[in-house]
């Protein structure tokens, strides 16, 4: 037997104004799960602890919890020493035990017309990976659209495309998914990362219905523009002022001996909107002996239209793109923004090159130290650097030594992403007023990020300034220079 | 004083697993239709966590009769014949039902229903839709329920039925808060599912604790064979606090191998012809005595091996089976899993007419809480089948029940709340009960069984009987309840292997050594009611 220290939330509501963390000791077999200890501080403790639970084999769905802050299904989670259990961030009957039932109703449920027959082989196998779904909730209690609108959340959309895959049901549904929310999603991709069952709601559900909807004329107006916008000029942001392709030349030589290379593929926002910390990173990556090769015909990754679902266009954009890379041969293609990196690396199949964010880059190759700059910083995780790309460590492991203290924040979506800035812009603002207070309470004088959507976003949400990591590291190499001249001139 | 809150309605039916929706289903195209259940509609019972398949004839290749028979057989013909009848006739057309609901069995190129084989059969029927059936089986018939007009009573614990001169006209239950619930209705389908929970270690849901067959005891009704529990072959065994919990009989269906210690396969010494495919009672006791006989693992299991396979096969056909072991820490593309036997299914149950009829009027019954279909053993995949042919049945034939007013419930209401009142003031733990009658069962009344183990095991159980275990507050009454079901089903188990003094399909009596034929037994069914146990004898 082990011992098992943990915090566990009550609440009962009848009786209690709020809930309390109670702290337990409880002694289980090796091997125990979250579920278990539960068990046992009910059956040696205290027998009024409400949980639920029925298959203890992660197939009713009836279990999930918060333990330490994520969602995770309590018979299959190995308890661990000191952890925490919450209910999930649902409405509470009774300490863990959450209210299921509205969203159990909001699952559309399909209704198949008579003399319909089996389906074929292919139209199964599409429809299998959406099926898996326990209506666990794990992914509605983490939705960040779910917590500031009155979206249905992924597994009603999971839903609703299953429902669309299937010969069975004729009728027309896509109304009523936009009506509960479709377009509100940020793809954050959060629901997939918590997902026990694994299923890829952004790509495999929501992406499709929005297509669906493209196809019924019904993609909002604002993402329609967009595509224009793509398709006549190839960016999906307007040309306002010089853009960072007309500035710089198509190879950047560093100073002194070349220690890599690497094709930049700088997307619409670096390009359009941001060209200066586009640059800042071209002034890193001098400093640090990496040949930089820009090829000017580059057009948008096709990120924003794959998000809201409008596709006819992006084979063209993808061969435009695969195309002034292979044909320069260059193997590693060097990403600045979330988006874009994400979209090159999952929406790009058979690419003749690599694809590697900056940071990956950076890290990967090393670099020179920078001066500390004299601040406390916070870092902002872009949803499509995070999850869509599963990067974390590398960007912090070269802002940490660049500041003087770093104070972590919970990595919680912006609201920037998915077409709702433009689509759904009081949900944005919605996301980014959470942010200002997440902001707040970590006391940081600067806010970091690495995606040009949250950098953009955020900003008009918090009164401290939002840097690039790029920028934080050419201010802390400018303020070495003039520190080394200070010292020189001091002699 | 506890709060109540009172229902009405033409068809009251208890338990949300396959046989209690499907039985809704029906009964609400006939008239108000209300659901009970312990758990959220859905989400509890065995159903959703049934893997394997389900029982069907589908192509031309295949007939009932075969299916019959090997039901019969597999149930070393204990069975009910006209039950059995029913259930292979009626199985593809529930099967239809299913498919023409959207479910996404698993189909061939060909597009028919893909089948697989199962142990005791003798040919591929069994459907499934990957090693996850059950739960698309929930998923549709929840789909189905939800447009049916039913009325649901989450998070209800049914804790007895209500008598009258007509026969039984509603129940009483326990909701969440420990206010009881009173459900006035002309019939009621009891689908309360299995109970093996009682067993030290099980397969089953948290809610399989036996409470339909007390229910139906205390209302007066008949069970028979209740001796009968099916150990399946291969439970896990590690981490302990999953042991029990079910691998699949997919496993074997797919080609994985059972091996002892030496490395021998030895269902050769078995059962040569059906190796692992034999019947789960066969390979259930030959597991057991590779252990007891010292050729098991350190933890106590012998290897199932599906290393053989191509690790696409296995991603394919058992990713349930590959993700819950690689949870687990153990990846069966590459190493073997430790399995022994655990309980798993009872056969026993209610007496029922091919209508789900149970032997008092106005109550009916479906799936695992009723006996007879199955026989001695189950065959696997004949379950998920019986949920749905006898509940489609019995929803329909309370439907038809005619229309009674309310009986006078006072007495009986006064009875429950002092029943609940001693639960209040009780003197003993309801876990401490619980983990006594498990070990108590499964030292006494498991795979080998004797008149001593039994006798010794019917003495605990009515020790523990006599205790009153204590509810810490109205929410903790239900559990008390449970323990009341949970002894008297042991009871009711252990009282019927007394009675049935021979080995017979899962009943293995080591103190019996007459070996009879089974089709030529001079036994039939036990039978157990508050009026007496006795068993049937035929003549041969
Ligand atoms: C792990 C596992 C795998 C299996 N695999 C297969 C297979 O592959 N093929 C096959 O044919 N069979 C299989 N079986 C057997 C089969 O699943 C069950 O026999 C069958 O599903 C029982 O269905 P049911 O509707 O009778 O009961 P269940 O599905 O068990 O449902 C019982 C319902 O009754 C409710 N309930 C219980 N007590 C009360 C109460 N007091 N008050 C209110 N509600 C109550 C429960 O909450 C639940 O909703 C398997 C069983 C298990 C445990
Ligand atoms: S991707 Fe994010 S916003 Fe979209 S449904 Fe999933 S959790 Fe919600
Ligand atoms: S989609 Fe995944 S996380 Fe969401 S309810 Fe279904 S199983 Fe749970
Ligand atoms: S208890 Fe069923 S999923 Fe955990």
């Amino acid at each position: 037997m082990i011992p098992i220290h943990t915090r566990v939330f009550r609440w009962n509501p009848a009786t209690e104004d709020e809930g309390r963390m109670v702290a337990y000791e409880v002694s289980v077999h090796e091997g125990a799960r979250v579920l278990d200890v539960l068990q046992s501080i009910h059956d040696d403790i205290d027998p009024s602890l409400s949980f639920r639970s029925s298959c203890k084999a992660g197939q009713c769905g009836s279990c999930a919890v918060l333990v330490d802050g994520e969602p995770k299904l309590a018979c299959m989670t190995e308890a661990s020493d000191g952890m925490e259990i919450k209910p999930l961030n649902l409405p509470v009957i009774q300490d863990l035990t959450v209210d299921l039932i509205p969203g159990i109703n909001q699952i559309p449920r399909i209704s198949a017309d008579t003399g319909t027959g089996l389906p074929a082989h292919e139209e199964i196998q599409a429809i299998k990976p959406l099926r898996d779904c326990i209506e666990c909730f794990s992914c509605i209690s983490v939705c960040p659209a779910c917590d500031v609108t009155a979206f249905t959340g992924p597994a009603a959309m999971r839903g609703f495309m299953r429902i669309a895959l299937d010969p069975r049901d004729s009728t027309n549904r896509i109304g009523k998914a936009i009506e509960d929310g479709l377009f509100t999603c940020t793809s954050c991709g959060k629901c997939f990362e918590v997902c026990p069952k694994n299923i890829r709601i952004p790509g495999k559900a929501i992406e499709k219905l929005r297509e669906i909807a493209n196809k019924a004329g019904l993609t909002l107006p604002r993402h329609q523009e967009v595509e224009k916008l793509v398709q006549t000029t190839g960016r999906s942001v307007p040309r306002e002022k010089l853009t960072f392709l007309e500035q710089v030349g198509e190879v950047i030589e560093p100073e002194g001996e070349v220690r890599g290379e690497v094709g930049f593929f700088v997307g619409c926002m670096f390009n359009g909107r941001l060209p200066d910390t586009a640059l800042d990173m071209l002034y890193v990556m001098r400093k640090n002996g990496i040949r930089v090769i820009i090829p000017p015909e580059q057009v948008c990754c096709g990120s924003p239209l794959i998000r809201t679902g409008q596709t006819s266009y992006i084979n063209t954009l993808r061969e435009t793109n695969k195309n002034c890379f292979s044909k320069r041969g260059i193997t590693t293609v060097m990403t600045m923004c979330a988006g874009c990196g994400a979209t090159l690396k999952n929406d790009y199949p058979d690419k003749p090159f690599v694809v590697k964010d900056v940071t990956e880059v950076l890290t990967g190759y090393g670099i020179i130290p920078t001066q500390k700059l004299p601040v406390i910083a916070t870092y902002h995780d872009p949803c499509h650097l995070l999850r869509g790309q599963g990067i974390s460590e590398e960007p912090r492991s070269l802002l940490i030594p660049a500041v003087q203290e770093f104070i972590e924040m919970p990595s919680i979506c912006c609201g920037s992403g998915g077409g709702v800035r433009s689509g759904v812009p009081e949900e944005a603002a919605a996301l980014g007023e959470n942010r200002r207070e997440a902001i707040r309470k970590t006391g940081a004088d600067i806010v970091v990020t690495v995606c040009p959507f949250c950098e953009y976003h955020i900003q008009e949400h918090t009164d401290r300034p939002v840097k690039n990591l790029l920028t934080v590291l050419r201010e802390g190499y400018e303020a070495m220079e003039s520190s080394g001249r200070e010292s020189t001139d001091d002699k | 004083m506890l709060g109540e809150q009172i229902h009405e309605c033409h068809v009251a039916v208890i338990g949300s697993g396959g046989a209690g929706i499907r039985a809704a289903i029906e009964a609400s195209s006939h008239g108000e239709t209300l659901l009970i259940s312990k758990t959220i509609a859905g989400k509890g019972g065995c159903t959703i966590m049934a893997e394997g398949g389900y029982n069907a004839v589908m192509c031309e290749a295949d007939c009932t009769d075969d299916h019959y028979q090997d039901t019969m057989r597999g149930g070393a013909y204990l069975n009910d014949p006209e039950l059995v009848r029913v259930l292979v006739s009626e199985a593809p057309l529930r099967m239809n039902d299913l498919i023409s609901w959207g479910a996404v069995f698993d189909v061939t190129p060909e597009c028919t229903i893909a089948q697989r084989p199962f142990g005791g059969q003798k040919f591929p029927r069994t459907c499934y839709a990957g090693d996850r059936t059950g739960h698309e089986m929930m998923m549709t018939l929840m789909d189905r329920y939800h447009a049916c007009g039913a009325e649901t009573l989450h998070e209800v614990d049914v804790i007895d039925l209500i008598p009258s001169k007509e026969g039984i006209t509603g129940l009483v239950g326990l909701d969440r808060k420990g206010d009881l619930v009173i459900v006035h209705a002309d019939a009621v389908i009891l689908a309360t599912g299995g109970g093996t929970r009682i067993y030290d270690i099980s397969t089953n849901s948290m809610s399989g604790t036996g409470d339909g067959y007390a229910i139906g005891y205390r209302a007066g009704a008949t069970l028979i064979d209740m001796e009968q529990i099916q150990f399946h072959p291969t439970g896990a065994v590690y981490p302990r606090d999953a042991r029990g919990r079910l691998i699949t009989e997919a496993v074997r269906g797919e080609g994985g191998v059972l091996k002892n210690t030496k490395g021998e396969r030895f269902m050769s010494r078995y059962d040569p012809e059906r190796m692992e495919l034999s019947t789960r009672d066969v390979v259930a006791r030959a597991v057991a005595t590779e252990i007891q006989e010292g050729r098991g693992t350190e933890h106590g299991g012998v290897y199932l091996d599906v290393t053989h396979l191509k690790p696409e096969e296995i991603e394919r056909r058992l990713p349930i089976m590959l993700e819950q072991y690689l949870q687990f820490g153990v990846d069966i593309r590459k190493e073997p899993m430790e399995v022994a036997p655990t309980a798993h299914h009872i056969m026993g149950g209610l007496k029922i007419t091919p209508d789900g009829a149970t032997t008092i009027r106005r109550l009916y019954a479906c799936g695992e809480v009723t006996g007879g279909v199955h026989g001695a053993n189950r065959l696997g995949g004949n379950a998920l089948a019986d949920t749905q042919v006898f509940g489609k049945r019995a929803g329909e034939a309370a439907a038809l029940c005619s229309r009674i007013s309310c009986p006078d419930i006072d007495p009986m209401i006064h009875d429950i709340r002092e029943l609940l009142g001693t639960y209040r003031e009780g003197t003993i733990n309801p876990a401490a009960v619980i983990t006594e009658l498990r070990l108590a069962m499964w030292e006494g009344a498991g795979i080998f069984r004797d008149e001593g183990s039994l006798t010794r095991c019917r003495e605990t159980i009515e020790r523990l009987m006599k205790m009153t275990p204590k509810a810490v507050s109205n929410q903790n009454l239900a559990e008390c309840c449970t323990v009341r079901n949970m002894c008297t089903t042991a009871h009711l188990i252990v009282t019927s292997a007394l009675l049935r003094k021979e080995s017979r399909g899962s009943h293995l009596r080591t103190d019996c050594t007459e070996i009879y034929n089974p089709e030529k037994s001079l036994f039939g069914h036990t039978g157990i009611s508050p009026a007496g146990a006795r068993i049937e004898r035929r003549n041969s």
